[in-house]
């Protein structure tokens, strides 16, 4: 099968070439069969590079490509659009990596660089040779998405998905919508009730027809694939089975409970930061701030409980400093005569939030930075509470304060739901929370197709993050089912059903669950599900038949590339 | 050990001008200082804000060696006003640890 190949080298601006001598390159490759074209470029990934390829491609007719560059994780998809523009199949273009897989690990030695990357450039000729042009795989998408979790994450997530046209399953497993809101008084930056703003969002759920709500419901079963997703709810009124395209999770997080004794925490007095948004919400009513019948004067709050520990949870929780501040000004606007003090390790009150710990600072709410090394000590006395602490600001002199009640500033940890983490397959990572794909270019995609996270059950997060979190969700499963369908990458697993023999040996191996058994004319064979395949390749070597590949990395390609490879040596 | 009390706090900032709490311990004003005081302006106001009476009363000497030049307070991020609030200190200590009216 001849075939007119064209073979471009790259420079990368002294990247490759300072240590592999690519015109020789460019020179001997010119030789091999079938390359009817061998050239460098300075950089092949510039638009005048690119647009001369092109050319040459149409007028020499070029039927593969074969570019000798950088990693195909960086320009893979820039060539395969290149090959596109050139009327070529993309699937006829070859990477061969000579910069990440040569010339940067070589540097000491510029001829056996060169003869290395000679050697790589002729094994992506021998795979182009055999290289067949794909097709990606077509599946029809169900414009319907399942969001678990009702909390604020989950009901504006629902909001934006119904504004894009896509029906909502809204599954909650309290018996009501709000989550921890319900348990919040007024929130920073501006002020406003916890409780009122899901009110609004409730009552906006409420009044769209195309969101269900299902309340004291879980999801019990997922089958199927991304586009279509088979899941059943089970709730008070029985099992319902529902078909989306998406699948948004927004369970959130877990607010800590310190442990009996931390702190002093279990003793009359000392409360969490959520016990006390509970009490100044009771308190503002009556309009005397009163804890156990006793009126309350002087409050301490400590910061960093639970979080940033050498054992147990290690990570910050990034939004108690704002969130432990904003108590303190809600309590000095409404009770200004009541003595607050702040005890903190580090204030982490981080970009615009700085404000709240400035005026904090203003209304004269008195700040104590302890070290974690000498860490606040509750004392209970006849008295009452009393708090010691060594104030690193006066060099580490130690302070008293006698107090009526103590605030623990506490964050949010990861939620222990093993029962969902079964049956969506979610990735749990170390910390608790929900691991995504890409923490910066994909951070809301998880390894699943069409499994989304969003919200604190990814990592602890505030109001506002964990609301633009959900609506990037949202946007992404648009983009995913608003198409009606999707395109998907041809290079999976194929099964050769004359050779198979099923053995299970591929299904064992397959870390995505992508391969089952299937009776055809009455013989057991494995069959891939494209859209759960990722073309990963862990089933090809286990298969005692080599009855199973991966299109574009056939047998027959592989071992032309080995060949290649190694011509001088054979 | 300091026995922490805002009262003192609460009467110097009936003085409007007492602005000390703003202080965020960056130190400018320590490495500005001419005179070398031998308590820090920022451990100062940090005493007051605590109550602590007594560490106060022992820096008297440093509080009357003040020069009043201005140049941590012309220097102050937070806009402290740092000659200002060892005025209000002095009048303070001038009316209750001298006496004298």
């Amino acid at each position: 099968m001849a075939k007119k190949i064209g073979v471009f080298i790259c420079y990368c601006g002294g990247n490759i070439s300072d240590f592999v001598d690519v015109e020789k390159i460019a020179q001997e490759i010119a030789h091999e069969d079938d390359v009817v074209r061998a050239k460098t470029h300075m950089f092949v990934c510039s638009d005048a590079a690119q647009e001369e390829i092109i050319r040459e491609i149409k007028e020499r007719g070029l039927e593969a490509l074969v570019i000798a560059s950088c990693s195909p994780k960086l320009h893979l998809e820039t060539f395969r659009r290149l090959a596109q523009r050139a009327g070529l199949n993309p699937y006829t273009y070859i990477q061969v990596n000579i910069r990440e897989q040569c010339s940067w690990a070589h540097t000491h030695n510029r001829e056996e660089a060169t003869e290395k990357a000679l050697r790589l450039v002729r094994a992506g000729v021998a795979r182009a040779r055999m290289a067949r042009p794909l097709k990606p795989i077509e599946i029809k998408t169900i414009p319907a998405a399942l969001v678990v979790g009702a909390g604020i994450t989950g009901l504006r997530t629902a909001v934006a998905l119904s504004d894009l046209g896509l029906t909502v399953h809204l599954v909650e497993k309290e018996k009501r919508v709000g989550g921890l809101l319900n348990h919040l008084d007024r929130l920073f930056p501006y002020g406003r009730q916890a409780t009122e703003l899901i009110e609004e969002l409730r009552r906006e759920v409420e009044r769209r027809e195309n969101i269900h709500l299902y309340l004291e419901a879980e999801v019990t079963k997922k089958t199927g694939s991304v586009g279509n997703f088979k899941l059943t709810i089970v709730g008070p009124e029985g099992e319902k089975e529902v078909h989306v395209g998406a699948v948004l999770v927004a369970t959130g997080g877990n607010p800590y409970v310190p442990n009996p004794g931390e702190y002093g925490y279990g003793a009359p007095g000392i409360l969490t930061l959520l016990d006390f948004h509970r009490l100044i919400r009771d308190c503002r009513g009556a309009k005397r701030f009163v804890f156990n019948g006793h009126p309350v004067r002087r409050v301490v709050f400590i910061y960093c409980v639970g979080f940033r520990e050498k054992k147990g949870h290690r990570f910050c929780s990034r939004y108690c400093c704002a969130a432990g501040v904003y108590a303190g000004l809600t309590l000095k606007k409404d009770f200004p005569q009541i003595e607050q003090f702040h005890l903190y390790r580090d204030m982490r009150t981080y970009g615009s939030l700085e404000r709240l710990y400035h005026q904090a600072l203003e209304e004269g709410l008195v700040f104590v930075r302890f070290n974690e090394t000498h860490r606040p000590e509750v004392l209970e006395t006849e008295e009452g509470l009393t708090v010691r602490v060594k104030d690193e600001l006066t060099g580490g002199k130690e302070l008293a304060i006698s107090c009526d009640l103590i605030v623990l500033v506490t964050g949010l940890e990861g939620k222990e739901q093993q029962k969902l983490v079964d049956v969506l397959k979610l990735p749990v990572g170390k910390d608790g929370f929900f691991n995504e794909i890409h923490p910066k270019l994909r951070p809301v995609e998880t390894v699943i197709d069409g499994l989304f996270i969003t919200g604190a059950c990814q990592a602890p997060k505030n109001i506002s993050e964990s609301v633009a979190s959900g609506l990037a969700a949202a946007a992404k499963s648009g983009v995913l089912l608003l198409p009606g369908k999707l395109d998907l990458e041809p290079q999976i697993a194929r099964v050769n059903l004359q050779k198979c023999s099923w053995c299970g040996l591929c299904a064992e191996a397959c870390p995505y669950e992508a391969i089952v058994k299937e009776e055809i004319q009455g013989k057991a064979v494995a069959r891939v599900n494209p859209a759960l395949c990722k073309g990963e390749g862990a089933c090809v070597p286990v298969c005692p038949e080599e009855a199973i590949e991966v299109q574009g990395y056939e047998h027959q390609q592989i071992k032309a590339m080995i060949d290649a490879l190694c011509k001088e040596t054979a | 050990m300091i026995r922490v009390d805002p009262n003192l706090f609460v009467s110097l900032r009936k003085d409007k001008n007492f602005n000390a709490q703003a202080c965020f311990h960056c130190g400018t004003c320590t490495a500005l200082c001419p005179v070398g005081l031998e308590i820090l302006p920022r451990e100062l106001f940090r005493f007051v804000l605590l109550g602590a009476q007594e560490e106060i009363t022992k820096a008297t000497d440093t509080i009357f060696s003040c020069l009043l030049c201005g140049l941590c307070e012309a220097h102050c991020p937070r806009g402290v006003k740092i000659a200002q609030n060892i005025r209000t200190l002095r009048s303070y200590l001038v009316r209750h640890e001298y006496r004298i009216h």
